[in-house]
């Protein structure tokens, strides 16, 4: 695993998928929409399940599109998840409670994919396509459960799921895919802003060399008003300082980096599987962006791919969008 | 200069005294459990059974209750001097400024505060761990026993006996690090603990802005627009979610005193459909769409690219950029933005108003609009369905379009490019099986409908 987008020679659109009860809070510090993290397992566990048909495919990269969302909190000053009720545990007694954010979805999920279909006809790619559709919907996706398909909507967008080849050539490229974002309105890809943190880091520490990575993250996570400009009133206008350009920014989870050595298999106690090594890790945050699929250009803008770097104790999710910003915040 | 032995042994014996006090204090004088009491918090009796007890709480950066009240598992001391240093924020971002949490026994918590006791700026247990021999020194006259002590004071950051460990209720998660998804042996295990430390620094912030003064005096000033000389910081969607219930010191120290609350930042996405949609009132919609900002921007920059670039009258060409690749490719990238805000437009209006709304007797809009914006409509309305099926409007309404855009740039668009375009597909989408229209046909077999609605395939074969 590398830290670049592996190349493709297709995407496999899973559009409009319902989730139901998907696991709203990604990490201890953020809710409102399942860990990329999860994304990319759910690729791993997919291409095992689909291992035994033997499909030419190979998943390299996955991008997320949401359409909708309804989150189950209570709404307040501060929001508060509804809770559920849980069955007794073998006592007898209540079990402990724990706060589980759960949230419906519908997504579109876009596999960025390689292998022998390139050589197939449509129909056949289709095919091909409704397999790993009816593979999914048995799965669990981001802890929530697929709902089969709602009715078709009106003026026949595509909801089949389809494995599009991707020209070599370039501009082919950008065609197939300007047609297929377009498919994908209305929603918000979710893209990485990485580059945001590091160069607000930097900004930050000029005023204040002391600035931790916490404060970055914190200032792009928050709106900071400050009082702008008076009106003809004599009333003050304020005004947020969110970098121009960025639109919807939000804090996200990213991966994970160890808290230690690597335990060799067996070797912890109580471990899910005692044939894996083990280690302890803590979550590792960043900043994502919520853009139409529109302002997309190249599907490497839209797909997410993991970044395994066992050696330096780093795992974590990467998406290009910041390395080919062409075109993509203007026209 | 470093503290002497008897600076350090008044510390710890104020620190015992105190807490005898607050013992007697509840008790009445003559109460017989008073001597024994006193007894108890004798310096050295009490330093040793402190050392024992310090046994049943961990010196911890990284817990694992949290994520499960019932898990029982490992809990690291991971400050972040030993963590690499990430460009992600990670408990790496505390570098020098991070807070200690204690898991364990409650019982034991007197222990833990004991050794946080500040002695000339430095905590007994940096002294201690450090090894300084005025602090050692000063926990017992015996050389031997004072040693015992410290070392197991010190331990208070040493994992558990019993070497490390995980639960069923713990996170565990398989990450796969090699190329292969379908080899086990390419996987590693990842179990993440809860960051205490680092939440304890995110909840410090977050909790000020909250409820600070500072920020609140802020907001007032923002709500009556009054000038003010500090920002107002608001973190929109903020969640709160329990850890440990009602009893948050179950979790962790630092958990207790955060009173249980963890704040959860929102990576909620936007939520599209925005504004109140109402039924367009004109002959046409494109005004409507034209006075978009996203549109309206990409008209303007379409007209400026248009007009700027170099006129080349020498073969009697119209003024405007030469008729190029690169110049198609440009003009293709405004077309295909606008059609995408068109198809975005449309799609707003479609799932927004209520089905049937281009049937009102005031609606004066064109036939082909109606049958692009309220497709619902065939559901009920067979006409309508008819007109629909029969798929003229697609052409149509692209003509249409393409009136409004040329007018929009003032006859400087070739015409014929765009009305050259397939509609039906940049409206449609989706020419295939399973279609809405098939979708529609199958539904209105089913009830029987009259049989005149021609099928899409019988569309496309007369057409």
């Amino acid at each position: 695993m590398s830290a670049t987008l592996p190349d493709n020679d297709g995407l496999l659109i899973l559009p409009r998928l319902r989730i139901q009860n998907a696991n709203a809070i990604s990490s201890p510090f953020t809710h409102g929409f399942p860990a990329i993290t999860a994304f990319i397992g759910l690729m791993w566990a997919l291409e095992r399940k689909l291992a035994e048909q033997q499909l030419p495919l190979i998943f390299n990269s996955v991008g997320v599109i949401c359409h909708d969302f309804a989150e189950q909190t209570q709404p307040g000053y501060v929001q508060t998840f509804r809770l559920t009720r849980n069955p007794l545990n073998q006592r007898g007694e209540p079990p402990a409670i724990v706060e589980h954010g759960r949230m419906h979805l519908t997504l579109t999920l876009v596999f960025g994919v390689s292998g022998g279909f390139v050589e197939l006809d449509a129909n056949a790619r289709h095919q091909l396509a409704e397999c790993v559709a009816e593979q999914l919907s048995c799965m669990r996706v981001a802890g929530g459960s697929v709902l089969p398909a709602a009715e078709p909507r009106p003026g026949g967008r595509r909801q089949q799921p389809w494995l599009e080849v991707l020209s070599q050539d370039s501009q082919e490229r950008a065609n197939s895919f300007r047609r297929l974002r377009r498919q994908w309105l209305p929603g918000f890809a979710l893209v990485s802003r990485d580059d945001l943190l590091t160069s607000h880091l930097h900004t930050l520490r000029q005023h204040t060399p002391d600035t931790s990575v916490l404060d970055a993250w914190l200032d792009l996570s928050r709106f900071n008003w400050r009082p702008a400009e008076r009106d003809n009133h004599g009333k003050v206008i304020w005004r947020h300082d969110r970098p121009a350009g960025t639109g919807w920014l939000v804090p996200i989870p990213v991966g994970y980096a160890a808290l230690g050595e690597l335990h060799p298999p067996g070797s912890v106690r109580d471990a899910r599987d005692t044939n894996t090594p083990f280690r302890f890790v803590e979550g590792l945050y960043s900043l994502g962006q919520w853009i139409s699929p529109h302002r997309l250009e190249r599907p490497e803008q839209l797909l997410w791919f993991a970044d395994s770097q066992p050696e330096a104790g780093h795992y974590r999710c990467r998406n290009a969008f910041a390395d080919t910003p062409a075109g993509a915040l203007s026209v | 200069m470093a503290p002497s032995v008897p600076v350090f042994r008044s510390a710890i014996a104020a620190f015992i005294e105190e807490r005898l006090a607050a013992k007697l204090a509840k008790l009445d004088a003559d109460d017989p459990k008073c001597a024994a009491l006193r007894e108890q918090y004798q310096y050295l009796t009490w330093l040793d059974d402190a050392a024992r007890r310090v046994r049943q709480i961990q010196l911890v950066t990284h817990t694992l209750k949290p994520i499960h009240p019932d898990a029982r598992g490992s809990n690291l001391y991971a400050p972040p001097s030993t963590l690499a240093d990430y460009p992600e924020l990670g408990s790496h971002a505390l570098a020098g400024m991070h807070a200690d949490d204690v898991v364990g026994n409650a019982a034991a918590l007197d222990v833990y505060k004991l050794l946080k006791l500040q002695i000339d700026g430095r905590s007994l247990l940096d002294w201690l761990r450090d090894g300084h021999p005025d602090a050692v020194a000063a926990l017992s006259d015996d050389a031997d026993d004072a040693h015992t002590l410290a070392e197991a004071f010190v331990g208070i950051a040493q994992p558990r006996a019993g070497g490390p460990a995980s639960h069923t209720y713990a996170k565990q998660v398989f990450w796969l690090v090699g190329d292969d998804p379908l080899d086990d042996g390419q996987y590693h295990l990842l179990s993440p603990l809860y960051p205490s430390s680092l939440a304890h620094a995110l909840f410090a912030v977050l909790n000020e802005h909250r409820y600070g003064e500072a920020n609140k005096l802020a907001r007032e000033a923002l709500r009556a627009r009054r000038d003010h000389d500090q920002p107002f910081y608001s973190y929109p969607s903020l969640a709160v979610q329990k850890l440990g219930g009602s009893k948050p010191q179950n979790i962790s120290q630092l958990n207790s005193e955060r009173g249980g609350n963890n704040y959860l930042l929102s990576s909620l996405p936007p939520i599209w459909k925005s504004h109140k949609v109402r039924p367009p009132t004109g002959a046409s919609v494109f005004d409507l769409f034209g006075r978009h900002d996203d549109v309206r921007r990409l008209v303007h920059g379409l007209r400026h690219f248009l007009e700027s670039s170099a006129p080349d009258r020498a073969d009697g060409d119209a003024p405007g950029p030469k008729n190029n690749r690169h110049t198609r490719d440009i003009r293709d990238r405004y077309y295909a933005d606008l059609i995408d805000e068109l198809v975005l437009f449309g799609e707003e209006l479609q799932e927004q108003l209520p089905a049937n709304w281009s049937a009102h007797a005031d609606c004066v809009l064109h036939e082909a609009e109606q049958l692009w914006l309220d497709p619902y409509r065939c559901e009920t309305d067979p006409k309508f369905c008819a007109s629909w099926m029969a798929m003229d409007w697609p052409a149509e309404v692209g003509q249409r379009f393409a009136n409004w855009l040329n007018k929009q740039l003032a006859q400087h668009l070739p015409l014929g490019e765009v009305e050259m375009r397939h509609w039906r597909k940049e409206l449609l989408v989706d020419e295939r099986l399973d279609g809405w229209a098939r979708h529609l046909h199958r539904q209105r077999r089913e009830q029987d409908a009259p049989a005149y609605i021609p099928t899409r395939a019988a569309t496309r074969e007369a057409t």
